[in-house]
């Protein structure tokens, strides 16, 4: 648009002339361009100047026959109109020039005359201004009068401008403004009708004039402002214009073309802009689609072609410019449906972006164009060489030539085939491809910030053709590879051909192997888009450097991937020039989104998903390739995170034998040839390495001894589609034979820790005993392994779960636990010592870390666990044992571990339960037990004086025999004074040996000595050991236990009877019954006896008594016995009136062994009986 | 005359393309075909604009270019038909039409139950049926 000149460009503002007094000028031209509309002013200093406004051309004789117009339109005429024909002229005198002096009067008036003259003959108006230096100075009325005279003027054209006043200058420059805008109109308006008038009476020799006088009109109306007439004009012109093309004859046909369309662009222009401008979006672009279509089968000759569309660019870049600046917006109005019945517009037709990618592709249309013309020019320019001194000529859109002769200069007309090679010479020196280049950026910048990336890619692309037509591969390979991408990414894989055509000769042309070789593999192995259809089909798509298409084209192109790996030349005879930028070997990465996943991919599968180290595990690596062509691997290198479970695979193709065959896993070799979309499987047997992951990373095939392509390996359970060929109508292939493998199949396998050969000995000893320190010998024996910085840990868990080896609530209460682990005694050299000085040793209540020390193979190491048992508890032992093989850091990783449990029950040893027993026959009337007969209060009570039977029983609850070593009851320190007790029967011989569910008794009087109703009689403390008869040291476990208390008494009455230890049957013998009054009172006692059917008695059945204080009354009976045996006694109840409280002896104390006669008891004893009674 | 005419599957990935010309553009009407998508998507991504079009399977004119127009079609499985012409007057009415048959084309061939949805179209049956169409539709506007 810039290239466009001024006056068309912009609106065309009115011109008015002034002449004379040069001091007003710059204010005048001032007010008059600021006015609305504004007006350009045409400012003379002096009257000798106003010849210019004199028409300049030469008198055409008004009688001579009309000439052909030799153009349409004249280059300066519009110039002319907007700089040069003024519509109206003021002539500017001083007041005092015209009213004083009769000579400068006269000077006025030839000025005047002057004047008159210049414009005469035409529209012209003329004004007078009188300039007066104040309003007060009033000129006479004849003077004014003259002057108009003089000048044929209205008297509203005499403007008299006041100087000096401010307010008063001010309000007759405005007068003389409304003046001058009155006499535009008016001179313009005149015009323009005059020449519409010849319009409208068809009176016009040619076409050309035609469409010149519609440009005038038009013009005259714009600059009246009189838009719809303007565009109506232009509208008509370019009408005719287009219906000339086909007409005329005027000019060489190449030559009319470029001229018709020079104005037609002129035209078009004038008529966009109005429209534009006038904010009539919609109908500017349909302007433009007409505009469009008419012109654009307007190619003429194929010479010639390239100006047709350099022109046609040029109006897809203007309207683009024109767009973008009056920033239009889709009209509110305008239907949502674009490209419908409803709207025929499309959206991006709003977009100045589509139209500077149009320009762009238009112009390298004309690059093309000029390519094939040049070609054709070369071959006839020797002839007739490039014409001279061309030059464009007086109208629009014609050059001529300007042939000198001597001093004459001529204007002559060009030949087509002259015009041709100037235009040629002339288009050959711009350099399009920078102009395509910033075109396509515009437009790529536009569409990306729209967010339409397939028409940005589009126009990258357009411009990345255009650098690799320059020569600048580096730029257009950057182009390339940003625009590949979205066409790999949705698979329009005959784009990318083409896309990667181009990258292959940027790489090859950047001397760039590895780049070359890699787009080269990808292309071979994309799949075709039409691999369907014909044959023929295919080959219709051109693709640039790509070639088209085909199966066959795919491998040639790996074929010179190999070719040149081989350094040879290339079919096609290009050097390549790669082979000083060769490396020895090219490598390949391929990853999981690598492009190149198409040319080799490689999955990888174990067998298995856990291994033991060492033992062999198969692996199956599976390869698929998509080059049309068999691919021959020469090697195929396997590797993994393990390095030491590498292997590789050698063809068998290949000659050298294997170089380093002591290689670990190493060996196999096999053909290795891979077909196209067949999985070349192979298994392989590996050995497990250390424990821990063991994962496939890549596959390395060798390829041609020169190409290394390293595969990221991938588990067929987690393997991606292809990312073109899943398109493609095709069966689809398992990596694995066996299914469950290629669905689920892992390049990861997990080798487990190897066995450790060391022994953890828990040797139990049974059961626990409460109380307790519960041994337990723990045996660290290595078989096949030393161990270093081995670590034992020791927890114990409750075995019925709930880990914690305390309740709850006695958590809260104290820390205490129901077992203990107390420590570890370690036994080294045989002697125990209970520290060690490297050891790291931390034992809790119920975790305990014990340190090793570093065994060699076959040493071992004991420890003892000392565990407490405060309750009875099974508990759960957790032994685990953590070692490494060795010191190093390496080793020291790998940490290998032996877990040991064992359940210990926990028992309590001796089960204590006690007796306390009165005196035989002895029965003291305790007043506390008969009140509380139905109370719960159990309590047991003690007479005091009394000497009581305490008996003791242990009973061993355990399946081992335990000694008990003592048994003593001791009395707190209270007890001790108030109540004495004596072992009745003790152990005799340091200890007695309890079997199991055996029971000892002990048995103690205990004879209270005060009254306390709450006594403590003591513990019981039991001392006891295993019964071990290994000769270990005993370990004496004291258990205690409280007695309950008791309540100490004095009884009021003590009834005991007293009774001979056996009678002989029929012999009588004496029951006495004695009670004592302990009381100071006076006891009224009855007693009743119940006859019994064993013995005869002698005596009161029921009597009563009364017992003086502190004595002892008795009661007598003689007693027969009749039957022998344990016999009854008569019952005797004897009764406490006083205290209501009835005594029946026990059924024990109430019964007599009755010998039939006298007994003979043991040898002596009946001897010395015998001799007694014989004595 | 109908250059060119294509199937889009859900990924923007061609599906199915046949050029009809004699001349050696079918790489720009791949290209043409290709960047419409571009208008399709905003076509159908604007929910200012699509509401009015909201059970409308017919685009339009997606873009002139050059010397071609190209139509656009939206399935309710949202493959997209694309359409390549070089009349300069298409009738609404002749679109709708063309892809109301291609659609009953595309269809038939989807609904082979050898076919795999998702990959391209390769029966050649449905290409004969294409052809057919896009023969009659140039009878039909010329004729």
């Amino acid at each position: 648009m810039e290239d466009y000149p001024e006056e068309l460009r912009t609106p065309p503002l009115s011109l008015v002339s002034i002449v004379g007094c040069p001091e007003l000028h710059p204010s005048i031209s001032a007010a008059l361009s600021s006015q609305q509309p504004p007006m350009n002013t045409l400012a003379l200093p002096d009257f000798a100047k106003a010849s210019i406004l004199a028409r300049s051309g030469k008198s055409r004789d008004p009688l001579a026959p009309p000439q052909a117009p030799a153009g349409i339109l004249k280059k300066d005429w519009l110039l002319k109109h907007r700089t040069r024909v003024p519509a109206a002229v003021a002539a500017l005198f001083r007041a005092d020039q015209v009213s004083g002096d009769p000579a400068q009067w006269l000077q006025a008036c030839s000025d005047l005359e002057n004047l008159k003259s210049a414009i005469q003959g035409k529209n012209t108006k003329l004004v007078v201004v009188l300039v007066q230096a104040q309003a007060s100075d009033e000129l006479s009325e004849d003077v004014t009068v003259a002057l108009r005279k003089r000048a044929e003027i209205d008297s509203k054209h005499l403007v008299i401008l006041v100087e000096r006043d401010e307010t008063e200058w001010n309000r007759s420059l405005s007068k003389l403004k409304n003046v001058f805008a009155e006499l535009c109109s008016a001179f313009y308006k005149e015009e323009g009708r005059r020449i519409k008038a010849r319009i409208e009476k068809r009176n016009f020799s040619s076409v050309e004039l035609s469409i010149r006088y519609c440009f005038k009109v038009a013009v005259y109306a714009e600059f009246r402002r009189d838009w719809p007439e303007a565009l109506k004009f232009y509208e008509e012109g370019v009408r005719v214009l287009r219906e000339m093309i086909g007409t005329s004859t005027r000019l060489p046909p190449t030559q009319r073309l470029v001229e018709i369309k020079a104005v037609a662009e002129q035209f078009h222009f004038k008529i966009s802009t109005l429209l534009l401008h006038a904010g009539k979006v919609v109908e500017a672009i349909i302007w433009f689609r007409k505009h469009i279509r008419s012109y654009e089968r307007v190619v003429g000759t194929p010479e010639v072609a390239f100006l047709h569309w350099e022109w046609f660019s040029r109006q897809f870049l203007v309207f683009g410019e024109l767009i973008e600046t009056t920033s239009t917006t889709v009209p509110d109005t305008l239907s949502p449906r674009f490209g419908t019945a409803d709207n025929v517009l499309t959206e991006w037709e709003f977009q100045p972006a589509y139209y500077y990618q149009l320009a762009a592709t238009y112009l390298r249309e004309k690059r093309y164009a000029i390519e094939c013309s040049s070609l054709m020019a070369n071959l006839t320019t020797e002839v007739n060489g490039i014409p001279e001194s061309v030059m464009p000529s007086v109208y629009v859109g014609q050059y001529v030539r300007l042939f000198e002769q001597g001093d004459t200069v001529s204007v002559l007309p060009l030949s087509d085939a002259e015009y041709t090679s100037y235009a040629l010479s002339e288009a050959e020196r711009f350099q399009d491809s920078y102009e395509i280049i910033a075109l396509f950026r515009k437009a790529y910048e536009s569409f990306q910030s729209l967010g339409a990336t397939r028409m940005a890619s589009a126009c990258s692309r357009g411009m990345a053709i255009e650098y690799y037509a320059a020569g600048d591969f580096s730029n257009a390979k950057q182009l390339f590879d940003g625009v590949a991408g979205l066409y790999r990414q949705e698979g329009w894989t005959t784009l990318l051909w083409e896309n990667l055509g181009y990258l292959r000769e940027c790489s090859r042309k950047l001397n760039s192997p590895k780049d070359f070789i890699s787009y080269s593999l990808e292309m071979s192995a994309l799949p075709l888009f039409s691999g369907t259809g014909e044959e023929n089909q295919e080959n219709k798509i051109k693709s640039g450097p790509a070639g088209s298409p085909t199966i066959s084209r795919r491998e040639n192109i790996q074929q010179e991937v190999i070719n040149v790996l081989e350094r040879k030349q290339s079919p096609e005879g290009n050097d390549d020039g790669f082979n000083n930028a060769m490396e020895e070997t090219t490598h390949l990465e391929i990853d999981q989104i690598s492009p190149l996943r198409m040319v080799l991919i490689a999955s990888v599968a174990f067998h298995d998903q856990s291994v033991k180290p060492g033992s062999p595990l198969l692996v199956s690596v599976s390869l698929l390739s998509h080059l049309p062509s068999p691919v021959v691997v020469d090697q195929l290198e396997v590797q993994f995170n393990q390095s030491a479970c590498n292997f590789v695979i050698h063809s068998t193709q290949e000659d050298c034998p294997p170089l380093d065959s002591n290689l670990h896993g190493q060996g196999q070799t096999t053909s290795l040839t891979l077909f196209t979309n067949k999985w070349m499987r192979l298994t392989h047997e590996i050995k497990s390495g250390q424990s821990g992951k063991l994962e496939c990373l890549s596959v390395k095939a060798t390829i041609n001894k020169h190409l290394v392509i390293c595969c990221h390996a991938e588990s067929p359970a987690s393997m991606e589609d292809f990312p073109l060929w899943k398109f493609e109508d095709q069966v689809e292939t398992m990596p694995t034979k066996d299914n469950v493998l290629a669905f689920s199949g892992q390049k990861l396998i997990q080798v487990e820790e190897p066995d450790s050969q060391v022994d953890l000995v828990l040797s139990s000893a049974g059961p626990a005993l409460v109380g307790e320190i519960f041994i337990l010998p723990v045996t660290i024996l290595s078989k096949g392994h030393a161990v270093h910085s081995g670590e034992l840990k020791i927890n114990l868990v409750d075995a019925r779960g709930g880990g914690l080896l305390m309740s709850p609530r006695e958590a809260e209460e104290s820390e205490s636990h129901h077992v203990e682990l107390l420590g570890v005694s370690t036994v080294s050299d045989g002697k125990e010592s209970k520290e060690e000085v490297d050891s790291i040793r931390q034992i809790q209540s119920s975790f305990g870390v014990v340190s090793v020390p570093t065994l060699s193979v076959g040493d071992s190491w004991s420890c003892k666990l000392e565990i407490k048992w405060h309750r009875a508890k099974s508990v759960m032992l957790y032994v685990s044992l953590g070692y490494s093989l060795g010191s190093s850091e390496e080793e020291a990783l790998h940490r290998l571990n032996v877990h040991r449990s064992l359940q210990i029950e926990g028992q309590i040893p001796l089960l204590v339960t006690h007796q306390l027993l009165r005196p035989f026959r002895r029965e003291p009337l305790l007043i506390s037990e008969i009140r509380s007969l139905g109370g719960e209060d159990q309590r047991c009570s003690l007479a005091m004086n009394e000497s009581n039977m305490f008996i003791v029983n242990a009973r061993n609850c355990t399946e081992i025999p335990l000694r008990l070593h003592s048994m003593t009851i001791e009395p707190d320190d209270e007890g001790k004074q108030l109540c004495s007790v004596q072992q009745v029967s003790g152990i005799s011989s340091g200890h007695v040996v309890i079997a199991p569910s055996e029971e000892y008794k002990g048995i103690f009087s205990v004879n209270p000595r005060a009254i306390n109703s709450n006594f403590h009689l003591g513990e019981i403390c039991l001392n006891w050991s295993r019964d071990s008869s290994l000769g270990d040291q005993e370990s004496h476990v004291i258990m205690k236990q409280m007695l309950p208390e008791a309540s100490v008494e004095e009884p009021p009455l003590v009834v005991s009877m007293e009774c001979p230890p056996y009678a002989i049957l029929g012999i009588p013998f004496t029951f006495y019954v004695k009670i004592h009054n302990s009381t100071s009172l006076l006891q009224e006692i009855k007693y009743s006896l119940v006859d019994s059917q064993n013995f005869v008695f002698s005596g009161a059945h029921n009597h009563a008594a009364f017992i003086l204080p502190k004595s002892e009354h008795i009661v007598s009976h003689k007693l027969v016995p009749l039957g022998s045996g344990s016999q009854q006694l008569p019952r005797i109840t004897v009764t406490s009136v006083r205290y209501s409280a009835a005594l029946t002896p026990s059924t024990s104390a109430a019964t007599v062994f009755v010998y039939p006669s006298e007994p003979k008891f043991n040898l002596e004893t009946s001897c010395s009986t015998s001799d007694a009674c014989v004595s | 005359m109908i250059v060119c005419v294509a199937v889009v599957g859900h990924q923007n990935n061609p599906l199915y393309l046949q050029s009809f010309t004699e001349a050696d553009d079918a790489l720009k009407l791949h290209h043409i075909v290709h960047c419409s998508l571009d208008v399709i998507d905003e076509r159908v991504n604007n929910p200012k604009r699509s509401a009015p079009t909201l059970n409308e399977t017919f685009l339009g004119l997606l873009y002139p270019t050059e010397n071609y127009k190209v139509y656009g079609y939206l399935t309710n499985t949202k493959v997209k038909f694309i359409m390549v012409t070089t009349d300069l007057d298409v009738k609404d009415a002749d679109a709708r039409n063309f892809f109301r048959k291609f659609h009953a084309a595309y269809v038939d061939a989807v609904s082979n139950p050898f076919h795999v949805p998702g990959k391209k179209i390769a029966s050649r049956s449905f290409g004969a049926r294409v052809s057919t169409i896009v023969k009659s539709f140039g009878s039909g506007t010329t004729g």
